[in-house]
């Protein structure tokens, strides 16, 4: 599996769409660091200045600051990696290259996985460039903490497995890179809406048996706003309230990708 | 210890279509391959060839029946371990240069780095792939294929599936093939060979199984596929009134054809034919050759796919 994983992330560096997702990191990151200030006063204090905005004390700069990085780079990597990543799902069972592979002494499974995790360190270090440099700057700058960051990249990098396994299971049964694509960004562009279903949904859908379908698809599907909503909580230093994002994702998780697995190994090539 | 490595045992293999309908690509095929042997599978296009290499690799799960290859499944990974496969068609991602290609494949076949090392650089010279420096998408397709059998050779295999291995080179790489076909058996190797190009089959392998229409429509050695059809070809210097006469004596006038100075002819027995090589010698022609008729293999693959009796 670790020889799928180091060769699928070789693979991807010679993609053109992944070199260009990490063009646009480094030019975030640069654009971020361009943007923020910190100035020390005549008296000593230390403020932070953002664009045209009023200077701010680091305790409430930082916090915001890092609140505005996670929403931008989160919410736009999500979309942007999947397109990265779900070639290299796609590319494993492609005609002539799927016989050299499943032919050899690793179980189809191990092969898979190893291309499924490469494609979330894809997005983990797409995440890293684009956010690590300023959170750094700040840190050392103002001496207030920004490891929340670190936290808040596993929970992206969590909603974001949970699309890539959609995409996993959208490759089996056909060619091409466009349907999986295709479905992990519908089910991202749905899970905000169904977050507030009261306010979107219900307005729609009057009907009791509806709405029950509309619960029970928020129920099962990732929910990968509420994950962002909740990493914006922790970085603010906000009490985590309820988990139900969190394990209800990770169920959904492991049941696609273990159904995409199980498939792929009974699959007659 | 069973000298047999590979055992089919009644298998059928069936795809369902988008409408449903049901196409059987092997029905109830059995063979068996001895160790140390080439074994030639030949047949026509979607005679159900590559299926069979599929489910012996444990790419394709038979309907019904058993595959074993070692007596052991080949869907299980460490059954493969002993396999090498060159694809019919091999798709090389373009960012691979040889030897991170030949590393990677030895990887997934658990082959461990050091040994690795000192292989790579052998196979490369053993398949005949000198400039190998570049990156294998400015490879030619003879490269290529001489890329895909040093993979198949990765992790010095006991088993090797070559599904076309001379496709796509010249005459001289051909040869080079078929002489390291002859070494890897000398080794010890067995190889299941399928291949379109049958007198490289006839040149090389000790068995054949003609598939067609997914059944096995003949199994045997190459001598006893290219066996004599009792006819003889009989030439001599001239052809006159006396030779013909001659001739007519021994032979019934249906029994033998004259071509110019050939004379095709299907003696009785042994006995037969060398009466009428007397009486031409006696009357008097000089005796150029005698020659028995042989069926080449690609005559009597034609007649069992047209369906007429060889």
């Amino acid at each position: 599996m670790f020889a799928t994983y180091l060769n699928s992330l070789h693979e991807s560096m010679s993609r053109r769409v992944a070199l260009v997702l990490f063009g646009v990191a480094i030019l975030i990151a640069i654009t971020f660091n361009a943007v923020v200030h910190v100035r020390t006063l005549p008296d000593g204090a230390t403020m932070i200045l953002v664009g045209a905005q009023p200077p701010a004390p680091p305790a409430i700069a930082v916090p915001s600051m890092l609140e505005s990085i996670l929403r931008a780079t989160g919410s736009l990597w999500v979309l942007l990696a999947i397109f990265a990543a779900a070639p290299l799902l796609t590319a494993t069972l492609e005609k002539g290259w799927l016989e050299l592979t499943f032919s050899k002494g690793t179980s189809r499974w191990k092969i898979f996985l190893g291309r499924f995790l490469a494609g979330l360190t894809l997005y983990s270090l797409m995440f890293v460039i684009a956010t690590l440099p300023v959170a750094l700057r700040l840190w050392w700058k103002t001496g207030i903490g920004t490891w929340q960051m670190g936290i808040a990249l596993l929970i992206q990098t969590f909603g974001f497995a949970a699309l890539l396994a959609v995409a996993a299971l959208v490759t089996l049964p056909q060619k091409g890179v466009a349907l999986p694509v295709i479905a992990a960004a519908a089910i991202w562009l749905l899970t905000p809406s169904l977050a507030i279903r009261q306010e979107t949904f219900y307005r729609i859908f009057s009907s009791h048996v509806m709405r029950g379908i509309i619960d029970w698809t928020y129920r099962i599907l990732p929910k990968c706003s509420e994950l962002e909503d909740m990493c914006v909580s922790f970085i603010q230093g906000r009490t985590i309230t309820s988990w139900w994002p969190v394990w209800s994702t990770g169920v959904f998780t492991l049941l696609v990708l273990g159904t995409t697995l199980w498939l792929l190994g009974r699959k007659s090539f | 210890m069973t000298r047999s490595v590979i055992e089919v045992l009644d298998v059928e293999k069936n795809y369902r279509t988008f409408r449903g309908k049901t196409v059987s690509a092997l029905q109830g095929v059995s063979l068996h391959v001895e160790r140390g042997t080439i074994f030639g599978l030949i047949g026509q296009n979607g005679a159900g060839k590559t299926t069979l290499i599929k489910i012996l690799l444990g790419l394709a799960t038979p309907t019904a029946g058993a595959a074993r290859v070692w007596g052991r499944p080949p869907k299980d990974p460490s059954a493969r371990r002993r396999f090498g496969y060159l694809p019919e068609q091999m798709r090389l991602p373009d960012y691979f240069r040889a030897e991170n290609f030949l590393r990677y494949m030895g990887r997934l076949n658990s082959v461990d780095r050091t040994l690795m090392k000192r292989r790579i650089p052998m196979l490369l010279e053993r398949v005949g792939l000198t400039d190998f420096r570049k990156p294998v998408k400015a490879y030619s397709k003879g490269m290529q294929q001489r890329l895909g059998l040093a993979q198949a050779l990765v992790n010095d295999p006991e088993v090797l599936f070559l599904d076309e291995p001379t496709d796509g080179l010249d005459p001289l790489g051909r040869k080079d093939v078929r002489d390291l076909l002859v070494q890897l058996r000398a080794e010890g190797k067995t190889i299941f060979l399928n291949s379109h190009l049958l007198s490289e089959v006839e040149l090389v392998c000790d068995r054949i199984v003609i598939l067609n229409n997914g059944t096995v429509a003949c199994a045997a050695t190459p001598q006893e596929f290219t066996r004599g059809t009792g006819e003889y070809l009989i030439r001599v210097a001239a052809v006159d009134d006396a030779v013909r006469a001659a001739t007519a004596r021994v032979v019934a006038e249906d029994a033998a054809e004259w071509e110019q100075t050939t004379l095709r002819f299907t003696p009785r027995d042994r006995s037969h034919l060398n009466a009428l090589l007397d009486r031409l010698r006696g009357a008097p022609v000089e005796i150029e050759s005698v020659e028995p008729v042989k069926l080449s293999l690609e005559e009597f693959f034609l007649q069992v796919v047209s369906g007429r009796e060889p």
